[in-house]
């Protein structure tokens, strides 16, 4: 293979790697958009705030130990035990649960039926309250975060396939990093099982139906808090994993909480509503902006990755303004 | 009138009327200082048709949203089976086994008409999402059992044709009998049918009257529905509680509230005072 | 083209003088070129009648299916050996109820299994079965009902309950009804009503006291004992009643079957009228023969879809459901991205250049045979595949002429469809056309055993082992359709081809007539090629003795609706769609190119359309305008609408009418409305201009 193709093709297999995580956070977006017509900007907070409460608790720090020894005059930081991963990760996913019902709980539920605008400024709201909450349960500094995924280059992937190279020189074999093979892999599952519920299981076929019309969910028995909470407590699972896998990659701190702007362009392109357009879209955006950065990168300057999905999702608004997955609207006569 | 017995009875067509299955007791509802419904009281008997009819504005819908839980009276009692009902959220009376439909249709557009008809099984289905997920043994059994049943609906209402079709591109009158199925797949107690014949032609509202007497018939179901469309009503229930301004002014067989003069009057439009 | 004689008299035989004349006189003596095939039913190796060919079958093919319905969303399936004691149980069921040989029955219902089992089981205790159109009204099914004398009847739901209780008392010898569904039917008097699934319940417990005399009456049956008796719905007049024997049945099963190579690995979809001489010959001769397996549709509505599923190897349809298939497949691509429609176009250019003679097996360049199969790949597959046409073998076509271009759509996706020409008199098959001779402007060559000479006024006349034993109590007609010698006249206009020997019709002999002039004027041909164009449905051409032609058009509601739509023109109803001025215009155009065409053949110049309107209603079956098989009934239509064709002739721009219309519950109707009358240019025609 020629040395430009070799390249293009390892440019293109870290683009797919970059692209689930976008999908994955996109997902978090289309699952609360779709039941309940929310526009969540605080899904980024979400995943920001499930990785630094993993921490947390991994490293047995104190909540709120700031506010504590401010008010107290002490200086305590740590219970001083360490939890399993995994252990701390359900934890974790417990008290994301728990914030869904409380969002519901306190925010949603007195806003039935409001204009979307209302519903969009009230996660607008939520994400500056999670952001501040979370400083403040758990320190603002940053954090290293590793819950035992493999870091670094796949030597295996590189040795076998290093003859693609057929004696280049200068050709190594793939360089695919580990921690993003493993993203893949579980993203890839977790996207399968979210499909997988929402259309066989019960609390799916309910979740859709909620999604749908709410007063056709309630004739047929559907509670729509119990639907909503059950939704928020999604999305905060999905954004728990996404913030363990930005987390682990970059260190936890407040950037995490901007991969929620990277999503944007991502559900503009498979449209807010549709899971696979989620996937395609991340994929799509994960692969561009690599490529472009590869191709025309050295053209103009390079840093192109942080305009190209923008700028892409721009010219879909222009010419497909419902994505590729969204449904059409079209006013009959 | 009002017959507060629980006899059992066989009607002239051959059906068995059961014991009273609901019972609403001086129901008040106001909306601030309107009311809308002044101490109406009336039953449902198992097995039976019984229509509430009234011209626009007297108060029918109001009724049925409170038979549904939609809206709760200020005064009065509903007993169900019984019992007297609780204050109730509207997912908790379809829980207890009371489905509808609505004047304007509420279905899931976006969703296949079997979907739309299977969700009408929701209270029937009761695994764990453990058992769901690996599909096997109750979870399976019961998704087996449920799509049967929901298929038996299918071909008893003939939406055979439309089975897969989105139900956002069906015509209205197709739509009204997929929420009709949705309604029946829950297995009612009581179905409560608003208006099921509003905005139909003469060829689609037989059809409808066919399906409700067939599904009286056929399944046995307590049908509670509003029209006001008097012949149909007069043709197809057993008995009828006629209301105006919000109160009630008849309650008897189609025979009796036809020559009842409060009703008459009302439907006539002679003064109120 | 399965077209009846109009002759007909309504003279009753008692049943027992009709019988013995069959019986004791007809079958040794009349049917001499019957007598010449004897050998043929020593072919069949004692198989001479249905009930024998399902016994072989149940040995022979025990396991495979024969039978599929979808029922609750499931295609419930039966072996041939469950089909044998599925039918032995409703046998010994009716033999209970006390079915004597000879007796009709009367079967009414869309196509399910359990009507063809009827028909089979009616055959094995010596009973007639009687197909009836399910949608008939009710003085069509009483006056088939009185006229054959049927005894019982084998009917579907409530609804035909409903009307045959309705007629009851008029039907004097009626015995008994069995119904398959009994919703709603709980509470009726069940006196005279059984459920099917009831007698054969009673069937199975006195098997012991029956048996010997179910085998016994089926012993008795011969290749000349009556088969199936249909009545054809006549475009005018009553309707007769077609009495077929096994041979008549069997002979056509086997050649047909054996022309076109068909086995029992065939799957066919029962869908057209079980009362239809089609339907018997395709689901019961050719089934029965082959052992193939026949599957029925879950309701009239879900054909469709049902189709899909099935992919039939061995399919018939009308000229018009290929028309409403390409009409969606067209408003489909219309819908379609512009990708894929340019896709969709281009290939379709290619399978139009050498799709046809990929099929017939004539030498295609490399090349040409390559795009094609990448086309195959992209578009016809996929495309025969949503039509449920994935898996056609073999594909028929007839009734009436198909336009060439959606002829030639269907052969070009490597679809062997072919036509063919029949009659109910005929059993079917007069002429076909054989793999590789296929043309759409010809019927094909004469049928295995079919002999077939054109009389001098050019009607076409047949003979053949399927020709019909008689027209049931109706001698008179008999004899007027069919001579001596057992030729059939056919009412069909028609010549063979020089070269080819392929059959070719011209119209109906006597809707061949003549303009004032003299000229010749021959309505069909100028309907059809109005009806080649997709938003046409329906045309009436009128003008015989005139000087010359005016139409009657209806539009097609799903294509010019679909237009209507793509175009954001609101309309409520067939009525207003109809009336508009563009709809007009555009019919304008279409009827001048047909006047173009129409006038290149000096014979027919005379009739080009000078005037025409599209009416305000669809012509109905209900309303006696057109046949249940969807054929326009002409004197019927003029008369009706007798003040339109005189404004047309009259010269006025506009007319109001008022019409009676039929809703489908019986309920009668009328509709009013203004119609605005249109000019169409015309060809002058050399000779015409010298005679004025």
């Amino acid at each position: 293979m020629p040395e430009s193709l070799l390249y293009g093709t390892e440019v293109v297999l870290n683009g797919l790697m970059a692209g689930v995580l976008y999908a994955l956070v996109a997902l978090g977006f289309v699952l609360i958009y779709k039941a309940s017509g929310i526009f969540n900007y605080a899904q980024g907070v979400m995943a920001l705030f499930a990785a630094l409460t993993l921490v947390g608790i991994m490293e047995g720090q104190i909540p709120f130990a700031h506010l504590i020894n401010a008010a107290l005059g002490t200086e305590i930081h740590h219970f001083g035990w360490h939890v399993p991963a995994l252990l701390a990760i359900l934890l974790t996913m417990a008290i994301m649960v728990l914030l869904a019902w409380a969002v519901q709980k306190f925010v949603f539920r007195h806003l039935v039926n409001q204009e979307p605008i209302i519903l969009f400024m009230a996660t607008i709201g939520l994400a500056y309250f999670l952001e501040g909450f979370g400083d403040l349960m758990w320190g603002s500094d940053i954090k290293k975060l590793d819950v035992g995924l493999p870091q670094g280059g796949s030597f295996w992937i590189e040795e076998n396939t290093q003859w693609l190279g057929m004696g280049n020189e200068n050709f190594y074999g793939f360089f695919l990093d580990r921690l993003d093979l493993v993203a893949t892999v579980i993203a890839a599952i977790l996207v399968v099982a979210l499909v997988l519920f929402s259309q066989y299981t019960k609390q799916g076929r309910a979740m859709r139906a909620v999604a749908d019309d709410h007063q056709a969910a309630l004739s047929v028995g559907i509670s729509l808090n119990f639907i909503w909470v059950m939704v928020w407590s999604v999305a905060g699972f999905v954004a728990l994993v996404a913030g363990i896998m930005w987390g682990a990659k970059s260190g936890v701190q407040f950037s995490l909480s901007l991969i929620a702007l990277k999503a944007l362009p991502v559900l503009m392109l498979g449209g807010f509503t549709s899971i696979p357009g989620a996937i395609v879209g991340g994929l799509i955006i994960g692969v561009g902006e690599k490529l472009f950065e590869f191709t025309i990168g050295p053209l103009v300057g390079g840093a192109t990755e942080n305009w190209f999905a923008y700028v892409l999702a721009l010219i879909f608004l222009v010419f497909r303004p419902q994505g590729l997955f969204g449904e059409k609207i079209i006013e009959r006569v | 009138m009002n017959d507060m017995s629980n006899d059992s009875y066989v009607t002239d067509d051959g059906r068995t009327i059961g014991p009273t299955v609901m019972e609403m007791k001086n129901i008040t509802l106001r909306f601030g200082g309107v009311k809308a419904i002044t101490d109406i009281s009336f039953d449902i008997r198992e097995g039976e048709i019984r229509a509430i009819i009234g011209p626009n504005g007297a108060g029918k819908s109001s009724m049925l949203n409170v038979i549904s839980g939609f809206y709760v009276p200020q005064e009065g009692e509903v007993w169900y089976k019984g019992a007297k009902r609780p204050p109730m959220r509207p997912y908790q009376v379809a829980q207890q086994g009371i489905a509808r439909t609505f004047q304007n249709i509420a279905l899931f557009e976006g969703m296949s008409v079997l979907d739309n008809v299977m969700t009408g099984r929701l209270r029937q289905m009761n695994s764990g999402l453990f058992a769901q997920a690996i599909w096997k043994g109750k979870a399976e059994k019961e998704e087996v059992e449920n799509r049967a049943f929901v298929e038996k609906i299918i071909d008893f209402l003939e939406i055979q044709s439309i089975r897969k079709t989105p139900v956002g591109r069906l015509p209205y009158g197709l739509k009204k009998r997929v929420e009709l199925a949705r309604a029946l797949a829950a297995e009612p107690s009581i179905l409560l049918l608003d208006e099921p014949m509003a905005g139909m032609n003469v060829e689609e509202k037989e059809d409808m009257s066919r399906f409700i007497l067939d599904m009286n018939d056929e399944f046995g179901t307590t049908i509670a529905l509003i029209e006001h469309d008097m012949g149909v009503v007069m043709d197809l229930s057993d008995r009828v509680v006629v209301m105006d301004y919000g109160k009630k002014i008849g309650d008897g067989t189609p025979d009796d509230v036809r020559n009842n003069q409060a009703v008459i009057d009302a439907y006539l439009g002679v003064a109120h005072d | 083209m399965f077209r009846k004689k109009l002759t007909h008299s309504l003279k009753q035989a008692p049943l027992e003088v009709e019988e013995s004349f069959r019986r004791f006189w007809l079958a040794p003596a009349g049917f001499r070129e019957e007598d010449n095939l004897a050998q043929s039913s020593q072919a069949t190796g004692g198989l001479s009648s249905i009930p024998a060919l399902l016994q072989r079958n149940a040995t022979q093919y025990a396991t495979k299916d024969a039978y599929r319905e979808k029922e609750f969303g499931i295609w419930q399936t039966w072996t041939w050996a469950d089909t044998e004691k599925e039918i032995e149980a409703l046998a010994l069921g009716l033999i209970n109820l006390g079915v004597q040989e000879g007796d009709f029955i009367a079967v009414i219902g869309r196509n399910r299994p359990y009507f063809y089992w009827s028909m089979v089981a009616a055959q094995s205790v010596g009973a007639v079965p009687v197909p009836v159109y399910n949608d008939s009204a009710s003085e069509e099914m009483e006056y088939i009902l009185g006229h054959c004398g049927a005894k019982y009847a084998i009917v579907e739901d409530q609804e035909q309950v409903d009307k045959i209780i309705d007629i009851q008392d008029s039907l004097k010898q009626f015995e008994h009804m069995i119904y398959i569904d009994p919703r709603g039917l709980r509470k009726y008097d069940h006196h005279q009503l059984h459920e099917y699934s009831h007698i054969q319940a009673q069937g199975r417990a006195a098997r012991d006291e029956w048996i010997t005399d179910l085998e016994a009456r089926r012993g008795k049956l011969t290749y000349d004992s009556i088969c199936v008796m249909l009545y054809t719905s006549g475009t005018t007049g009553k309707p007769k009643g077609v009495v077929l024997s096994n041979r008549n049945v069997i002979e056509s099963a086997k050649n047909s079957s054996e022309f076109d190579n068909l086995g029992a690995g065939e799957e066919i979809l029962a869908y057209l009228p079980m009362a239809w001489v089609g339907d018997f010959i395709f689901s019961i001769g050719q089934a029965y023969w082959t052992g193939f397996c026949v599957n029925c549709p879950e309701s009239a509505e879900t054909m469709m879809t049902d189709l899909r599923e099935i992919g039939p190897t061995y399919y018939f349809a009308p000229p018009r459901v290929f028309e409403t298939q390409l009409t969606n497949v067209m408003i489909r691509m219309e819908d379609a991205g512009k990708l894929k429609r340019r896709m969709f176009l281009h290939f379709m250019e290619h399978a139009k250049k050498v799709g046809g003679d990929i099929l017939d097996g004539k030498p295609v360049s490399f090349m040409d045979r390559l795009k094609y199969k990448i086309g195959d790949f992209l578009v016809y597959g996929p495309l025969k595949d949503t039509l449920g046409f994935g898996r056609v073998r073999v594909g028929y076509t007839a009734g009436e002429a198909i336009g060439p271009e959606i002829f030639e759509f269907y052969r070009s996706l490597g679809i062997n469809l072919k036509q063919l020409y029949g009659q109910t008199e005929a059993t079917v098959f007069i002429t076909a056309q054989p793999d590789g001779e296929v043309r759409a402007d010809t019927v094909g060559v004469p049928s295995p055993d079919v002999e077939i000479k054109i009389g001098d006024n050019g009607e076409i006349y047949y003979r053949s082992p399927g020709v019909f034993v008689e027209y049931f109590n109706n001698p008179e007609s008999t004899a007027s359709t069919k001579d001596a010698e057992g030729w059939v006249a056919t009412g069909d206009a028609g010549f063979f081809e020089e070269g080819s020997g392929h059959l070719r019709i011209i119209d109906r002999a006597k809707d061949v007539g003549k303009m004032a002039d003299g000229s010749m004027f021959a309505p069909k041909y100028v309907e059809n090629k109005l009806k080649f164009y997709p938003d046409i449905l329906e045309a009436v051409l009128f003008g015989n003795g005139k000087d010359n032609c005016v139409a009657f058009i209806n539009i097609d509601l799903t294509a010019v609706g679909n237009w209507a739509e793509r175009n954001n023109i609101p309309y409520a109803s067939y009525q207003e769609l109809a009336g508009h001025p563009q709809v007009l215009q555009s019919i304008q155009g279409h009827v001048e190119k047909v006047n173009e065409s129409v006038a290149v053949d000096p014979m027919l110049a005379g009739c080009q359309i000078h005037r025409f309107l599209v009416l305000h209603k669809e012509l109905d079956a209900d309303d006696g305008e057109m046949t249940r098989t969807r054929k326009v009934r002409r004197a019927i239509v003029a008369d009706k609408f007798k003040d339109l064709v005189d404004a047309l002739y009259g010269g006025a721009s506009a007319v109001s009418t008022e019409t009676e219309v039929t809703y489908e519950d019986g309920r009668k109707g009328s509709i009013s409305a203004t119609l605005t009358l249109c000019d169409a240019r015309v060809v002058p025609v050399a000779s015409k201009v010298a005679a004025e």
